[in-house]
């Protein structure tokens, strides 16, 4: 495999997946934050802690204005740092999945990935708008939902190696090795110890967001490697002539 | 009398320095957008990394966005 073009297109892959995504985020996230900030804007005032003041709305449109423009550039860092583990992975199982083109296989392990280490996990840990979440327990959820990811995924790479050892029946034995192994997890895990007093519609209509958001980079990321690797063909074999 | 054997190789497996350089780009740019609290400007900043929160404020709207626990 040609290692610098695998490299380069891995990467602008998962650069342009995640600007995508900030971009989305802008338009259908943006409102929901800014919403919420308001609502904790209000019990600052109310607590006594800030004042309703024309300084603090100078200082908060200063701060909100690096924030939304971190949006598009923490999408870029993101996706490229999800699609290196998204090309690891497809350079790793592309013999394995199914489709004769690589978009084909590009989008079935995006779909695959996006189920496991995205889908999953949310529905344990959903995404909280600002006003939600109590900043003494940030570490805890931090480690709940990266531990929740990981054993997700490599529930799924495990139970994937472990069909293999099957005559027939392949895939239903890893879906249903999967699911029960994942239920279980779910139900194990502790639960996010922050109670939710923000409006529910505002938190569930956020929620919906976040997976649309989220599942725009899985689309596009899909869709971009495979066709990069359809164009460039970096597995190409290169052969080394000695005399 | 000279005699030559030409041989061929194909290499076509999946490189590793390719894969070292990508999981370390993903544990990088992860923990940036995800879990960054002034660690990575506290290299040069020192204490007052964790104050400013540059990182963090950048990646705030995004952090929330893609599900990871803000604060």
């Amino acid at each position: 495999m040609k290692t610098v073009l695998f490299l380069a297109i891995v990467l602008v892959s998962g650069a342009i997946s995640g600007t995508i995504h900030g971009i989305v985020n802008l338009g259908i996230v943006e409102p929901y934050l800014d919403e919420a900030i308001g609502i904790e804007n209000q019990n600052l005032f109310e607590s006594g802690e800030e004042e309703d003041t024309p300084q603090f709305w100078v200082e908060y449109d200063a701060y909100r204005d690096w924030q939304k423009g971190g949006q598009v550039l923490a999408g870029a860092i993101l996706g490229t740092s999800i699609g290196a583990l998204f090309g690891i992975v497809y350079a790793l199982s592309r013999h394995a999945l199914p489709g004769n083109t690589d978009v084909k296989k590009a989008f079935l392990l995006a779909g695959i990935m996006w189920f496991t280490l995205y889908l999953i996990p949310f529905l344990k840990y959903p995404a909280n708008p600002p006003t939600v979440g109590d900043g003494e327990t940030v570490v805890l959820r931090a480690i709940l939902y990266l531990s929740f990811i990981a054993i997700s995924g490599f529930g799924a790479v495990g139970f994937y190696q472990l069909s293999k050892k099957f005559k027939s029946n392949k895939k239903l034995v890893a879906l249903i090795g999967y699911a029960v192994f994942i239920s279980s997890v779910f139900f194990a895990m502790p639960e996010n110890p922050d109670e939710v007093t923000a409006p529910m519609d505002l938190v569930n209509e956020f929620r919906l967001m976040s997976v649309l958001g989220v599942s725009t980079f899985w689309v596009s990321v899909g869709l971009i490697l495979g066709l990069f690797w359809n164009k460039f063909r970096p597995h190409k074999q290169i052969p080394e002539s000695y005399t | 009398m000279s005699h030559t054997n030409n041989v061929t190789i194909s290499k076509s497996s999946t490189p590793i320095l390719g894969i070292v350089v990508l999981a370390a780009i993903f544990v990088a740019g992860l923990f940036v957008v995800g879990y960054d609290q002034g660690h990575t400007f506290s290299v040069v900043l020192g204490e007052q990394a964790f104050e400013d929160l540059y990182i963090h404020e950048l990646t705030h709207d995004m952090r929330h966005a893609a599900g990871f626990p803000c604060h």
